[in-house]
Parts: structure tokens; C-alpha cells; sequence
């Protein structure tokens, strides 16, 4: 009896450590697996690209880089197409957030309430997100061809001419603008429709009780509700216009003259034509700290709203 | 147990003897794979062709299996520069001038003299392949340019073949009205970054060097101005359809759409088969500039990390030997080679076109830059955005210019 007491004493007790040494290095187990990921598929390239930036290392001979310390930066800071590149970078991403956004969160209202077709509308705008991103440059080269492209057929019908969509310096920018929004604004759609469609019924309904008219209810009711997912999906697409390359580099390969060539395009250039990796990193720090600073914004924006919130 | 082991013993004994009668272990006598890195092997219809003319190699020697490394031409600069610097990639590779001397210049690539110290007939085309006096690259293929032209389309517009770029404009514009065919196929933009290797002939046919005489980079030069006024004319004149790539263009030109282009020997190829045009339909005159343009020239090259350079070298004494050279002569249209393989009578009874680009092939001049080698790309990437100032930002040749010349000094220097 008293072997078994024991035994059955001694047994939780072993039972209980194993337990607690398993709570212990569980949530180390889990993190481990994207911890290393991120080490390896990530930090590692990120800080290789970092330290690269300080070499003038070479495509042609990329293990034979030399530090020079801030070179690069300082040639990077005296080359008046840096700006340009930069300014473009920025115009292209504000613009890009604000049409894409604000397209994106029209469908979302327009396809909100239900209707006949509502689904094959919603497959329809979706075709955008869906089609990748070489497929979509490949197709809109087609549409802004200039002898051919359909929407030169249009423009000339409209009286307008047939226009050399990817060829001028005044339209460049914004055909490159175009598809990017044709791209990212079924996204922005999804996503804030799932938003607006969380948003409860009873207290738009209580909001017209009290007499609301519609706009009022859009203010105070919806918008705070999905406000936290416009933010959210701005930063996402502010991060994805800094990295885009696919659809400007196939659209315009950043040009004419310049006029459509980002960070990453000129970073590309830099890299493989001109076989200056160190140089080309350098470029690619500068973008980092762009999407940093957009991190950052929506960081400030987010801590603010908690703040409101909270009193 | 003891008979076992006497067993195992007789057994690895008697496995042991008759590898030792058969002489070499089984395993050693896999075949020796030598992989070549081309982007032509991606040629829609040129590519087979020429990977077949290597394959009787392996008739020759069924000892080595050859392996393609097909790489788009986009892309081959950066495939093979990457995998050389990391110790890897092919064993032989067959680049354009350009990524020759780049991969010469980081040191990748091992001397041919002894290959061609055994090729008696080496002709002038391999004349760039010797770098610092040894030679690094023997010529694959040249692919001159020249004016080509669609000779029912003339007929019916009723057109002659212009010697002038005001002449080719004209009868660029008298056969789009007759016909409505596109007047002229040509990159005309900074997207296709080839636009330099094309435009090369408008500068070379108005005199450019874009060295002078000390070697120093100049392209602030009145022939330049020149050139870009001639291209200029062109662009203006609206024949080109502007915003379509090359290849588009060539396609084009396949379906008999197109009236007149500029275009390297190998292109035309191109456009003269598979398409509806047949390739009887097409025609090509010298250049209409008062000086020769420019030519592509490919080498072949062997890696400093080819895991059998002696393989590698053998198979290069069998393509230079007659009979590898008349293989290639086959599959490479009318491409001047490294040794003199006259065009068959065959060849150009089916494509009229042809002794025209081997004519031209004898004056036609380099692109790459004399004493840039490397960087000529990049140097000409301020001037081809120049060009495009000019054409498309109403910027004078001479300003254009003097940006190109301010940037090209920041980045390479004037020496």
C-alpha cells in the first residue's frame, strides 16, 4: 500500500516536471522554425546586402568586394538622378495608395449590399489581383500598343488620337500608375469588404434610430469601424509600390529618359548593367529606410488611434 | 558461420578479379557531360538547328554527352557572371563581345592558344578574341547589319532600295501609303536595351568614334549630332510603330507587314523563317549611310571552372576542324564563322538576302568600345537617353549630348 502510494505520488510529480518542461520549450519549438527562416532567408541576405553596400563589389567578380566605407552613399547623395529616382519612387507610391486605395474601397462599398450578378462582379474585379504581375505587363503592353492597343482604339474613337501610352514622358508614369491600380485595388476590395461587412448591423441601425442620415453613419458608424484596415492595407500597398519592378520594368523599363525608373529599377540597372553590386546595394538600403519610414508612419498612426481610443 | 565467411570472402574476391579483367571500375565509365551555355539555343527556329550541328560531336566521341544551357539573351549576362563568381557554371559558353570581355576581365575564362595555335585558317573575325595577347575567345559566329527589305511590298508600292536615310524615309513612307504597311522596324527606345547595338549603325554609317584619337570617351561630336538628326528624321517621320519591342516588330515583319528594317544577320534569320512572308520575299542592300555600321560578334569561350577543360578543348579542335565548321555553316545561315565556309548554293537559292550580310560582314565594324570594352553599355546608356531627349524631349543633339558627355566623365572618367 505504501510502495503504491508512493508510486502514485512520485508518479504526477514526474508527470508535472515533464509537463512544465514542455511549456517551457514548446513556444521556443514553434518559433524556432520561422525564427531560422527569417535568419536565413532574410537577416542573413539583408545583412550581407547591408555590409555589401559599403564594398565595391562587383558583379563580375562578387567575392572580391573591397570596404570603402560610405563611398558608395557619398557617390549615391552627389548624383542628381538619385533624386530624380527618388522623387519618382515617391510620387508613384503616394499615388498608388491613394487611387488603389480609394478605388479598392468603392468596389468594396459598391458590391457591399447584395444584388443580382454580385458574385460575378466580385469575380470580375477580381481578375486584377488574380493575373500575375509579368502576365498583366504583357497584356497591358498590348492594350496601350500604339498601331493596335485597344485602348487606342478608344482614344481615337473619343477624338483624341491614338497615344504613345508608354512612350512619352507625360503619359508614362501614368500608365504605369494605371495597371498598377488595376493590379492592387481588388485587394484593397477584399480586404475592406470583409471589413465593412464586420461591421454591426444593429449599431448602424441604432446610429439611424437616433437619426443619422447616411453620411453621418458613414463617419462616426463605418469609418472607424474599417479605418484600422485602410491603414493596414495602405501601409501594405506603400511597401509594395516601393518594392514593385515586374510591371515598370516590363511597361517601361524605367524610362523614357528616366521618367518611370524607381529604386528598384535603378537598383536593377545598377546591379546587372552596369555590374556594380556595391553600389546597387546601396540603392537597396535607401529603399529599405523608404519602408521603414512607411512602417514607421503607420506605427505613429496606429499608436495615436489606440491612444484616442483608450480615453 | 565459417562456411559463411569463406563464402563472403570467395564472393568479394571473385567480384574483385573480374573488375580487375574488365579493366576500368563501372562507374568511371559514365560519359563526361560538357554543358554549354547559350542564349541562342532558345531560337525558335535557329536553336535546334545549331545544338544538332554540335551533337555530331557526340558521334565523334561517344565518350561526352554535350548539355545545353539554354539562357535567354536577356538574362545570360547575369546567369553566367553569377555563376562563374561563385565557382560554378558551364564549361564552355558562347557570349556576345561584350560579356566575352567582361568575363575575360574578372579572370573566368582559360587561354586558347593551344586550340588555335591548331586551326591554320583562323580568319579576322576571331581578331578581338586575344586580350592582353592571349587568347581567351575564337569566333562562334559575326552578325553584321544590314538594310533588309520586303521586296513584294516594294514592288507593289512601286519603290526602289534607298542609299540615303532621306531616301529611305521617302520610300519608307510611298510603300506604307500603297500599302499600308509599317514603313521601317527599329527599337527606337531606352525599354529595350539593345536600342545601343542598333543605333551603333547610324553612328558608325555618320563617322562616330566614341573614342578620339587618345582614347579618350567623346560622343559631343558633330558625327553624332549627325547621327541622332538621321534617326531623328526617321522617328519623326512616323514609320516606326512606336512603342513596339523588336520582337514584335520582327513578327511583324515575318507576316509580311513591314516594309523596310535594319537588322543583324541573325534577326533576319529570324524573320525570314516560320513566318507567312517566305524568305525568298525579303531582301537586304548595304546600309544607307556613307560608312560601314556595326556588327554583333560571339565567341566561344572556355570556363576556368569547367570540371573538364580537356574534354572542353578537344570538342573545340573538332568545331574549328573542317568538318565542325561545316557543320556550323549549316545551322548558322549566312554568319560570317571563324574560318572562311563559303554559304551553300543551297543556302542562297532558298535566301536571296544572304551573300549580302557576308559582303558586308568584311567592313562591318565592332560596337563594343576600344578601351571600354566592358563598360560600353553603360556608356552608351546616357547617350541612347540623350537620343530619346531629343526625340522625345525636344532637347538639341548638342545639349543631349553635352549631359551624356558631363555624365559619362562623372562616372567613367576621361581618361
Amino acid at each position: 500500500m505504501t510502495g503504491t502510494a508512493g508510486h502514485q505520488t512520485v508518479t504526477p510529480g514526474r508527470g508535472r516536471r515533464r509537463t512544465v518542461h514542455l511549456e517551457r520549450w514548446l513556444p521556443y519549438a514553434f518559433v524556432a522554425l520561422p525564427f531560422g527562416y527569417l535568419v536565413l532567408f532574410m537577416f542573413w541576405p539583408l545583412t550581407d546586402q547591408m555590409l555589401m553596400s559599403f564594398a565595391d563589389t562587383k558583379l563580375m567578380n562578387p567575392n572580391a568586394g573591397k570596404f570603402i566605407g560610405l563611398d558608395n552613399y557619398r557617390r549615391l547623395v552627389a548624383d542628381p538622378q538619385f533624386y530624380t529616382t527618388l522623387r519618382i519612387t515617391i510620387v508613384y507610391t503616394v499615388l498608388a495608395v491613394l487611387f488603389g486605395v480609394g478605388l479598392g474601397v468603392i468596389a468594396a462599398f459598391a458590391i457591399d449590399r447584395p444584388f443580382r450578378g454580385r458574385a460575378a462582379v466580385r469575380a470580375v474585379l477580381l481578375f486584377g489581383w488574380a493575373v500575375p504581375g509579368v502576365a498583366a505587363a504583357l497584356i497591358w503592353l498590348w492594350i496601350f500598343n500604339l498601331p493596335s492597343g485597344v485602348l487606342n482604339d478608344i482614344t481615337q474613337a473619343m477624338g483624341l488620337g491614338r497615344l504613345r501610352w508608354t512612350n512619352s514622358l507625360g503619359l508614362a508614369l501614368p500608365s504605369i500608375l494605371i495597371v498598377t491600380v488595376w493590379q492592387v485595388s481588388p485587394f484593397v476590395m477584399l480586404v475592406v469588404l470583409a471589413a465593412l461587412q464586420s461591421v454591426p448591423e444593429e449599431v448602424r441601425e441604432a446610429a439611424r434610430i437616433d437619426g443619422a442620415d447616411a453620411l453621418n453613419v458613414f463617419r462616426n458608424v463605418t469609418l472607424p469601424h474599417i479605418l484600422p484596415t485602410l491603414q493596414l492595407v495602405s501601409l501594405l500597398i506603400a511597401v509594395w509600390s516601393i518594392r514593385r519592378f515586374d510591371v515598370i520594368y516590363l511597361l517601361t523599363g524605367g524610362g523614357p529618359i528616366g521618367s518611370t525608373s524607381t529604386l528598384v529599377v535603378e537598383l536593377r540597372q545598377t546591379a546587372f548593367e552596369d555590374f556594380n553590386l556595391g553600389m546597387a546595394s546601396a540603392y537597396g538600403a535607401v529603399g529599405l529606410v523608404l519602408a521603414l519610414l512607411v512602417a514607421l508612419v503607420h506605427f505613429l498612426f496606429e499608436r495615436h488611434r489606440a491612444r484616442v481610443m483608450s480615453r | 558461420m565459417t562456411t559463411r565467411r569463406r563464402t563472403l570472402l570467395a564472393g568479394t574476391a571473385a567480384l574483385a578479379l573480374s573488375a580487375l579483367v574488365q579493366g576500368t571500375p563501372a562507374w568511371s565509365q559514365a560519359k563526361i557531360e560538357l554543358v554549354i551555355a547559350n542564349s541562342q539555343w532558345l531560337d525558335a527556329l535557329r536553336g535546334a538547328k545549331l545544338w544538332a550541328a554540335l551533337e555530331k560531336y557526340e558521334q565523334v566521341n561517344p565518350n561526352v554527352d554535350l548539355v545545353q544551357e539554354a539562357v535567354p539573351s536577356s538574362d545570360i549576362t547575369t546567369r553566367l557572371m553569377t555563376e562563374m563568381g561563385a565557382g560554378l557554371g558551364p564549361d564552355i559558353a558562347i557570349p556576345q563581345d561584350a560579356l566575352f570581355v567582361a568575363l575575360a576581365g574578372a579572370g573566368f575564362l582559360l587561354p586558347l592558344d593551344d586550340v588555335a595555335a591548331g586551326i591554320p585558317n583562323l580568319n579576322a573575325t576571331n581578331d578581338a578574341g586575344v586580350l592582353d595577347g592571349v587568347r581567351l575567345g575564337i569566333a562562334w559566329q559575326r552578325s553584321p547589319y544590314a538594310l533588309i527589305y520586303n521586296k513584294k511590298l516594294l514592288e507593289q508600292a512601286g519603290a526602289s532600295v534607298p542609299t540615303t536615310v532621306d531616301e529611305l524615309v521617302a520610300q519608307a513612307e510611298k510603300v506604307s501609303a500603297a500599302t499600308g504597311a509599317i514603313g521601317f522596324a527599329a527599337r527606337h527606345s531606352t525599354v529595350e536595351t539593345g536600342w545601343f547595338l542598333d543605333f551603333s549603325n547610324w553612328a558608325y554609317g555618320n563617322g562616330v568614334n566614341w573614342v578620339d584619337a587618345e582614347g579618350k570617351l567623346n560622343v559631343n561630336t558633330p558625327e553624332v549630332a549627325a547621327a541622332i538628326a538621321d534617326f531623328a528624321k526617321m522617328y519623326h517621320s512616323g514609320m516606326i510603330p512606336i512603342g513596339d519591342q523588336m520582337s514584335t516588330q520582327r513578327q511583324r515583319f515575318k507576316e509580311g507587314q513591314v516594309a523596310f528594317a535594319i537588322d543583324a544577320s541573325g534577326g533576319t534569320l529570324n524573320i525570314a523563317s516560320g513566318g507567312a512572308m517566305p524568305s525568298t520575299d525579303l531582301a537586304a542592300a548595304p546600309l544607307p549611310f556613307p560608312r560601314p555600321g556595326a556588327h554583333q560578334q560571339i565567341f566561344v569561350v572556355l570556363s576556368k571552372f569547367s570540371k573538364h577543360p580537356e574534354e572542353a578543348r578537344d570538342f573545340l579542335r573538332w568545331l574549328y576542324s573542317a568538318e565542325g565548321q561545316q557543320s556550323l555553316r549549316e545551322a548558322s545561315g549566312p554568319d560570317p564563322l571563324a574560318t572562311d565556309v563559303p554559304v551553300s548554293a543551297e543556302f542562297i537559292a532558298a535566301n536571296p538576302w544572304a551573300p549580302a550580310f557576308v559582303e558586308i560582314g568584311k567592313t562591318s565594324r565592332a560596337i563594343l568600345i576600344p578601351g571600354h570594352e566592358v563598360d560600353t553599355a553603360a556608356i552608351l546608356r546616357p547617350v541612347m537617353e540623350g537620343v530619346e531627349k531629343v526625340l522625345l524631349g525636344g532637347a538639341t543633339a548638342e545639349a543631349a549630348m553635352a549631359a551624356a558627355q558631363a555624365e559619362i566623365d562623372s562616372k567613367f572618367g576621361r581618361k
